[in-house]
C-alpha cells in the first residue's frame, strides 16, 4: 500500500507553504489568493465521531472546503442522531457511516479526524495508520501505555502524520510564554504547577438500562469491556469514567500538561516517578477523582511537574485584557525559575499568559521556537503531511503526555508512587501496574 | 422498682449499642488509619456496604484494602443487590482489596484474594464473574489460569476469558488460550488468534477482522444528489 505522503504528492496537495482563509465566525486565518493552490489541491477528509470536538472540526474543515482547499468526503459515528445532523451540513458531497472502517476503506479520503471518546482513539488512529490515512486524533492520545506504543509504531511504520489535538501548543501566546522561558527569562525551570478545577461529581445515578435506540451502544464500548448501557457513561459523561475519560487530568491535563512538557524541551522523555493522591466520589456512575494532587520528577535535567484538582488558582493579571479576548476562567499552569517565575493561563483552545512575555523582543542570537503557521493547529497539521515533516503536537509528544495522564490515574488507583522508567517506557518494579499498563481490547476492536 | 431498674439498664444497653455503632461509622466517615482503629470486621464493613447513605458506604468500599481476603465473598453477594448503588459500592471495594493486595510485598495477601476469588467464577450471576476475571487479570499467578480459562467455553463469559488470560504473563496462559483454540467454535477462533499473536504464537489462518466493516447506518440523505453510506 502506498503511504499517504506518496499519494499526496502526486495529488499536488499544498503546493504553497502556507494554507489560510479568511478569517470568520470559525477564527479562520487570513486570506491567500486562489491561484497558489493547484488542481485537485484537496485533502479529502474522514470525520470519525461528529459531537463535540468532533463537531468544531468539522465547521472548520466545511469552512476550508469552501475555498476548495479540503473535500469533506465522510462522517461517521454511532449514534445516528448526530450522524443525521453532520450530514445535513456537509454537503452532498458526503456519505455517513456509523462503522469507521468503512471510512478507512475509502481510498479516496486522505485523512481522518478521531474525534471519539478517549478509549477508541488509540484504535482507530492505528487502524487509520494502517489504511494509508493521516490523522488528526483528539487528546488524550490514548489510555494505556500500550496503546500509546502502538500509536507511535503505527504512524512510524506507515509514514502517517498525526496531529494530537493538544491545540494550546499553536496558540500564539503560549508560543510568546514558551520563548520567553526558552530564553532564559526565568532562569532555571524547576517546577511546573499546574491548577485546575474539580471534577464533578455523579448526584444523579441511575440503574442501567436499554441503550436509546440512535445508539450502537456495542460500537460506543469499542475496545472495552462490555458492560449494560447506563446513562450517565454518555455521550459527554464519559469523561468522567475512568476507563474512558479519566477525569479532569486526561481532559484538561492533556492540554496544560501538553503545553509543560513543550516549554520544559521533555516531550522526548518521562518522569520517573509518579505519586498521586486524591479523593474519589462516593456515589454515582462517575469514579474519576474529583481532587486530586499528582507530583511528577523528572530527572536530568532535574524538574518537577505538578498536577493539582484544585491547587492553587491564581487570578488573571490583567482582567481587563482577559474579558476582552472573551479568555475563561481559569487553569493554568506556574513555571517556577531560579529568577522568577512566569504564568500561562488555560493552554487549549485559548492560552493566556503575563505581559512581559508578550513585550519581550529577542535580542540578537535569541533561541527561536516554533510556531505553528497562522497559530492554526489544523494549518500547522496541513503543513506537516505536504512537507513530510513532524507537527508540532506529533504522536511521539501526545503519547509523552498522554502517558503522565495515565500514570497519575495509576497511582490513584493504586494508591501507591510509581516508578516509571521514561527510556523504555515501562512501570518498575509493581507487578500489577506493569500490567496494567494495557488493557486487552474486546474483539474485533483491536489495536 | 426492680422492673425499673431492669428498663433503665436496657436503655443504656440500647444506647451503648448505638454509641458503638456511631463510634464505627464515624471512624470510617473520618478515615483515620486504621492502624489506629483497626480493620472493620466483615459484618462491620459488609454493614457499612448496605447503608442507604452514601457517606457511610463511600468511605467503607474506599478504606476497604486491608480488610482482604476474608471479605471477598460476602462482597461478591452484595455485588447483586437490588439497590444499584449498594451492588456498585460492593464492586468497588473488592476492586480495592484487589489493588492494595497487588502491591509489592504483599504476595502472601495477593495469594489469599486469589484464592478468594477463584470459587467466584462458578456459579455465581454473569456480572460478578466478569468483573472477577478482570481483578484476577491483575493479580494471578499460574495457579489462577485454569479456572479462568475454564471459561473460555461460556458464550456470554469467553471475550472477558480471553481479554483477562492475555494480561497474565504466565506461558500456562499461553497454552490455555492456545488450547482453547484448538477446539473453540468458528467464531471466536479469530479472537483467540488475535490474543496468541500478540503472545508471539505463530497462528495459520484466522486473519484479524479489526479492520472489516460490519455495521451499517440507517440513514439515508434527503438530498438527492447526496450519496448514502454502504
Amino acid at each position: 500500500m502506498t503511504s499517504p505522503l506518496q499519494r499526496l504528492a502526486r495529488r499536488d496537495f499544498l503546493k504553497t507553504s502556507a494554507l489560510a482563509l479568511s478569517a470568520g465566525a470559525l477564527g479562520l486565518p487570513t486570506l491567500i489568493p486562489q491561484r497558489a493552490f493547484g488542481a485537485n489541491a484537496r485533502l479529502t477528509l474522514g470525520h470519525i465521531g461528529v459531537g463535540g470536538m468532533g463537531g468544531f472540526h468539522l465547521d472548520r474543515m466545511i469552512a476550508f472546503m469552501e475555498r476548495d482547499t479540503t473535500n469533506v468526503a465522510a462522517v461517521c459515528d454511532v449514534d445516528e442522531n448526530r450522524l443525521a445532523n453532520a450530514l445535513k451540513k456537509s454537503g452532498p458531497q458526503a456519505r455517513a457511516y456509523r462503522d469507521y472502517r468503512y471510512v478507512l476503506e475509502r481510498k479516496d479520503i486522505d485523512a481522518v479526524f478521531i474525534a471519539t471518546p478517549d478509549h477508541w482513539h488509540a484504535v482507530q488512529m492505528v487502524h487509520a495508520a494502517q489504511s494509508g490515512k493521516h490523522v488528526y486524533v483528539e487528546k488524550p492520545a490514548c489510555c494505556t501505555i500500550e496503546e500509546g506504543r502502538a500509536m507511535v509504531k503505527a504512524a512510524n511504520d506507515h509514514k502517517c502524520v498525526v496531529q494530537i489535538g493538544s491545540q494550546g501548543r499553536s496558540e500564539r501566546e503560549c508560543y510568546a510564554a514558551n520563548r520567553y522561558i526558552a530564553n532564559g527569562n526565568l532562569g532555571q525551570v524547576r517546577k511546573v504547577t499546574c491548577w485546575h478545577y474539580e471534577s464533578p461529581a455523579d448526584n444523579n445515578p441511575v440503574p442501567d438500562r436499554e441503550p436509546p435506540p440512535e445508539l450502537d451502544w456495542d460500537l460506543w464500548l469499542g475496545p472495552l469491556p462490555w458492560r449494560p448501557y447506563n446513562p450517565r457513561y454518555c455521550p459527554g459523561s464519559f469523561r468522567w469514567m475512568m476507563e474512558s475519560g479519566g477525569g479532569q487530568i486526561r481532559d484538561r491535563g492533556a492540554h496544560v500538561m501538553s503545553n509543560a512538557l513543550w516549554i520544559m524541551n521533555a516531550d522526548h522523555t518521562g518522569p520517573v516517578s509518579v505519586e498521586a493522591t486524591g479523593t474519589l466520589p462516593t456515589k454515582g456512575a462517575w469514579d474519576v477523582a474529583l481532587k486530586m494532587d499528582v507530583v511528577y520528577e523528572f530527572k536530568n535535567p532535574d524538574w518537577t511537574l505538578v498536577w493539582s484538582q484544585p491547587g492553587q488558582m491564581i487570578p488573571y493579571f490583567d482582567r481587563e485584557r482577559q474579558k476582552a479576548l472573551g479568555i475563561r476562567e481559569s487553569y493554568g499552569a506556574v513555571y517556577h525559575g531560579d529568577k522568577d517565575k512566569l504564568i500561562l493561563w488555560v493552554g487549549d483552545s485559548q492560552a493566556f499568559t503575563e505581559t512581559k512575555a508578550l513585550e519581550w523582543k529577542p535580542g540578537p542570537g535569541a533561541k527561536e521556537v516554533y510556531k505553528s503557521p497562522h497559530w492554526d493547529h489544523h494549518e500547522d497539521w496541513f503543513t506537516a503531511i505536504k512537507n513530510g515533516t513532524k507537527p508540532i503536537s506529533n504522536v511521539e509528544a501526545g503519547v509523552a503526555i498522554a502517558f503522565l495522564t495515565v500514570l497519575g490515574n495509576l497511582s490513584l488507583l493504586l494508591r501507591r508512587k510509581l516508578n516509571w522508567d521514561p527510556v523504555k517506557q515501562e512501570i518498575v518494579g509493581d507487578e500489577e501496574a506493569r500490567r496494567m499498563m494495557s488493557r486487552p481490547q474486546r474483539y474485533p476492536y483491536v489495536l | 422498682m426492680k422492673n425499673e431498674t431492669t428498663n433503665q439498664d436496657q436503655a443504656m444497653i440500647t444506647n451503648e449499642m448505638k454509641t458503638a455503632t456511631v463510634m464505627v461509622s464515624a471512624a470510617v466517615i473520618a478515615g483515620v488509619t486504621q492502624a489506629a482503629v483497626g480493620t472493620p470486621s466483615v459484618d462491620e464493613l459488609i454493614a457499612a456496604i448496605k447503608s442507604k447513605d452514601d457517606k457511610v458506604r463511600g468511605p467503607a468500599w474506599q478504606s476497604a484494602g486491608a480488610c482482604g481476603a476474608p471479605v471477598v465473598q460476602p462482597l461478591a453477594a452484595v455485588m447483586t443487590d437490588p439497590d444499584f448503588e449498594i451492588a456498585r459500592s460492593a464492586r468497588r471495594a473488592m476492586w480495592v482489596i484487589v489493588r492494595h493486595a497487588g502491591r509489592p510485598g504483599a504476595e502472601a495477601e495477593r495469594k489469599a484474594v486469589q484464592a478468594a476469588l477463584l470459587p467466584l467464577l462458578k456459579d455465581q450471576p454473569v456480572p460478578v464473574r466478569r468483573e472477577v476475571l478482570w481483578m484476577l487479570s491483575e493479580i494471578a499467578d499460574a495457579d489462577a489460569i485454569t479456572p479462568m480459562a475454564g471459561l473460555l467455553t461460556d458464550a456470554e463469559l469467553r471475550e472477558d476469558a480471553r481479554c483477562a488470560l492475555t494480561r497474565v504473563p504466565h506461558p500456562q496462559a499461553t497454552q490455555a488460550l492456545d488450547t482453547a483454540f484448538k477446539t473453540a467454535p468458528e467464531d471466536f477462533k479469530s479472537a483467540l488468534a488475535e490474543s496468541l499473536r500478540a503472545r508471539g504464537v505463530t497462528v495459520a489462518g484466522y486473519p484479524s477482522q479489526k479492520l472489516k466493516p460490519t455495521k451499517e447506518t440507517s440513514l439515508r440523505a434527503t438530498s438527492p444528489a447526496a450519496k448514502p453510506g454502504p
